[in-house]
């Protein structure tokens, strides 16, 4: 019994209930600081608004009639693809980051300082060694860890001058970025080229830096995520299909309840550890709790999702509503969308939290700084605190209102080709007959803009049921997880096409592929599928979509897709109305730069019949059977 | 005679009229010193935001008669003939809120302010900038905005531009509203649809 009065907030009902848990005690959420912004300032959400220098700040009015130019002469075409272009590089810069931060993790690893750390998937990382050139016979495991850390390290810099993953772009794609004079080069340089080319008086051309807008992203798409991703696997394991629970059921009154937020496997992969050790298990006993009960959020929940089957309490709207449950000992973070508020909403219950990354401080938080030669040790520290606070929990002001939802997860590339049968020719197979028209990859986050969900859902089930496969990652991932398309019993809203395909496989018709970072694992499919029909990314009957996405990672993420060729629909419209060359562009003249371009639109049953009729085209234009 | 008009299909919600307003009624005058002060100025214009999060900005309108100072026990509003204002005297203002009661748009708010008695909250209401007008400037509200939805200028003049945007409109635009710029239209019309999506 789910609360009405929340419902234009949020389709889920442990949401709506844990709103009206909030508003009896009188806890902010997100929702009121949103509320309380409206209305957004016009020019920010046009793009016209730039801060770049003390000439400034200026803005340029829509209506003609005040400024038609900053103070240095920038018109409404250089003020928004300035801003944009930051955009894509702080997100580009954060997913990079996070790659960077793993590379560190394997050099350590192979210099035998990281106790709690190792390779787990040995082949992988002979496999990924072989790509950057390493030899790797009658190397052990350390060595080669060590040389490719190094070699990942340099595609970071300036020396090399070429992503290494490149290889694994098609031929035809390859060529077309190097004619554009976009391939990436390396994936620092290309985010600080892009704060160069914006800052006052230097790419004062909105196509030029659009263009290496686009550049900037592949750096991240084929670069920091995807190194982040492979490096994960190697170290933490290469997903296989799992089963999990996800929604806010998946708390428990009688458990110590530790919650993981943020991104980085580095930490959460220790907590796991520590929290199954049989130390920690014989401390939360004697603290009269059955057991430890690890669950998680948003991208770092996905990564223990996807490699051990660890609950997901939420994506990011829920972050505070977890903790409004009143039975959450301990959340701990690292980085990214972690919202600062999150500390005053602990305030409130007895939850502890704590900040892991010298990177990211918060108001309210203790900082245990967690470092690959101290992660475990920091790690056992932190659960015998949340076991030692497992005492301070209020049970009158416990609610744990929903049971928890089934799912399956564990969906790399790897489990997939697996899944067909060891390579994509059953699937290749399945798009030719029509049977599977094609495939779309939902991806990104919430935003309070969109009530919660109702476009993931709405757009992934109007897909399924129309026989294109759907791959999720990210905050989408948990949207259709509670919605319960990601088991068995899913496959009766999918049409009959997809329905039998998938039955026949063992798997269901949304597939979970991971984080945001593992947004790559896609491009790596459409790169494998593109190959497999010699052609480019270009030419196949998919898509991408991020129909409620907030985050300056999602431009780059989206940026990527379509600069690989993948059309990329997205829910909320990104602050470039100020001018219609740049939404032209971006909307319609993409095409016929890199084959693919950005749709915009809310509503998932629109979004939903453009998609299918995009992927029709597409089929058409392959010869194949189409539906136009 | 020239008053502040608002056209309210230019108002992006930036809210600098508010800001403006603040600092054109504090004592130092300027940004900076504005927020330092005690009292806190307080802006006598208000942005206001639809269901679907678009601005709206809120001033006195002047009204003539104007029920605030009917309502008004201690005589403490009046009208100057000279700018066409309605005026609070802050000395004789009781507190009481019957003006507020009276006035069906919400303008007037409540506040210690600098030129009142100290200590003592008093209604608060937009004077038309009547000070700057002396100096010969415009209100401050009008100064600040870029867009225009606040401008300084003979009704009759705007409201004539305006007719002939209609007119141009009708005549060789087909039956169309007059047009936003296309990139305007676009986001708003993206956030109008997303409300209502949220509402459904």
């Amino acid at each position: 019994m789910a609360d009405k009065k929340f419902a234009s907030y949020t389709i889920v009902p442990d949401s709506q209930l844990m709103l009206a848990k909030a508003e009896r005690e009188q806890v902010e959420t997100v929702w009121d600081r949103y509320a309380a912004q409206q209305p957004h300032c016009g020019f920010c959400e046009l793009g016209l608004s730039c801060r770049n220098c003390m000439m400034g700040p200026c803005r340029i009015d829509p209506f003609g009639e005040g400024p038609q130019k900053g103070v240095c002469g920038a018109d409404a075409d250089i003020i928004v693809a300035r801003n944009l272009g930051r955009m894509i590089a702080a997100g580009a810069a954060s997913h990079s980051d996070h790659g960077r931060d793993l590379v560190e993790v394997l050099a350590s690893v192979g210099e035998g300082k990281a106790p709690g750390y190792k390779i787990t998937d040995g082949a992988k990382l002979r496999q990924v060694a072989a790509e950057f050139g390493i030899e790797t016979n009658g190397k052990d495991e350390p060595a080669i860890a060590r040389a490719l850390a190094k070699a990942m390290a340099e595609d970071y810099g300036t020396a090399k001058g070429r992503l290494t993953f490149l290889s694994r772009v098609p031929a035809k794609r390859r060529e077309l970025w190097e004619k554009l004079g976009i391939a990436p080069r390396g994936i620092d340089r290309e985010v600080t080229e892009m704060m160069h080319r914006t800052h006052m008086g230097v790419d004062n051309d909105w196509v030029s830096i659009l263009l290496h807008g686009l550049r900037t992203a592949l750096s991240d798409g084929w670069g920091g995520s995807m190194i982040a991703t492979e490096v994960s696997d190697i170290l933490f394991g290469t997903p296989q299909p799992v089963e999990g629970w996800v929604n806010l059921g998946v708390l428990k009154a009688d458990h110590v309840n530790i919650i993981v937020h943020g991104h980085n496997p580095v930490v959460s992969e220790t907590i796991t550890a520590a929290c199954s050790s049989a130390e920690m298990l014989e401390l939360a006993k004697k603290a009269g709790a059955k057991g430890i009960n690890l669950v998680g959020l948003c991208c770092t929940g996905n990564e223990l999702l996807m490699r051990h089957g660890i609950p997901m309490a939420g994506n990011h709207l829920s972050s505070e509503l977890a903790l409004i449950t009143g039975a959450v000992e301990m959340m701990i973070v690292d980085y990214q969308c972690i919202m600062p508020a999150i500390s005053d909403v602990a305030a409130c219950y007895h939850t502890l939290m704590i900040s892991t990354s010298d990177k990211a401080k918060f108001p309210g938080m203790e900082h245990v700084e967690f470092h690959p030669d101290n992660a475990l040790e920091q790690a056992m520290g932190l659960v015998r605190k949340a076991i030692e606070n497992f005492s301070r929990r209020d049970p009158n002001r416990l609610s744990i209102p929903v049971e928890p939802q089934k799912l399956v997860s564990g969906l790399s590339v790897e489990a997939i080709l697996k899944a067909l049968g060891g390579d994509a020719g059953p699937l290749l197979e399945a798009i030719k007959a029509g049977k599977i028209r094609g495939a779309v990859g939902i991806v990104g986050c919430n935003n309070p803009r969109i009530r919660q969900d109702y476009a993931h859902v709405g757009l992934t089930k109007r897909l399924i049921a129309a026989d294109v496969l759907v791959l999720d990652t990210g905050c989408v991932s948990v949207a259709t997880a509670r919605a319960g398309l990601k088991t068995a019993e899913a496959l009766e809203l999918a049409g009959p096409g997809l329905k039998e395909v998938c039955s026949a496989l063992g798997i269901p018709p949304v597939l979970h592929v991971g984080s945001c970072v593992d947004n790559t694992r896609i491009l790596v499919l459409v790169a494998a599928l593109a190959n497999a029909l010699g052609c480019d990314i270009s030419d196949l009957p998919v898509a991408g979509s991020a129909p409620e996405w907030y985050s300056e990672k999602a431009v780059a993420i989206g940026a990527y897709f379509v600069a690989s060729g993948v059309t990329t629909h997205l829910g909320v419209m990104p602050p470039v109305g100020g001018s219609m060359n740049v939404v032209k562009l971006l909307t319609e003249g993409l095409t016929d730069v890199v084959g693919a371009k950005f749709i915009v639109e809310p509503d998932p049953n629109k979004t939903a019949q453009m998609l299918i009729a995009h992927i029709e085209a597409k089929r058409a234009a392959l010869g194949l059977e189409a539906r136009v | 005679m020239k008053k502040v008009v608002v056209r309210p299909e230019r108002c992006v919600g930036c809210m600098q009229c508010m800001i403006a307003c603040a600092v054109a009624h504090s004592r130092a005058g300027t940004l900076l010193g504005a927020i330092a002060e005690s009292p806190l100025p307080k802006p006598r214009v208000h942005v206001g935001a639809s269901i679907s999060g678009r601005g709206f900005p809120n001033r006195c309108r002047h009204c003539d008669p104007a029920p605030c100072m009917a309502a008004c026990l201690p005589g403490a509003i009046s009208r100057d003939e000279a700018t066409d204002s309605v005026l609070v005297d802050p000395a004789r203002c009781i507190d009481c809120a019957s003006c507020a009661m009276a006035c069906p748009f919400g303008v007037i708010r409540f506040h210690e302010q600098a030129f009142a008695p100290p200590d003592k909250e008093v209604a608060l209401k937009c004077d038309n900038c009547i000070s700057r007008q002396e100096e010969g400037k415009v209100p401050a509200c009008v100064e600040a905005c870029k867009t225009g939805a606040l401008v300084f200028a003979e009704p009759d003049e705007i409201q004539a531009k305006r007719t002939a945007e209609v007119a141009q409109a009708m005549v060789e635009g087909g039956s169309q509203p007059v047009g936003l710029p296309e990139g305007l239209e676009l986001t708003w019309a993206i956030k109008r649809a997303t409300a209502e999506m949220n509402r459904r």
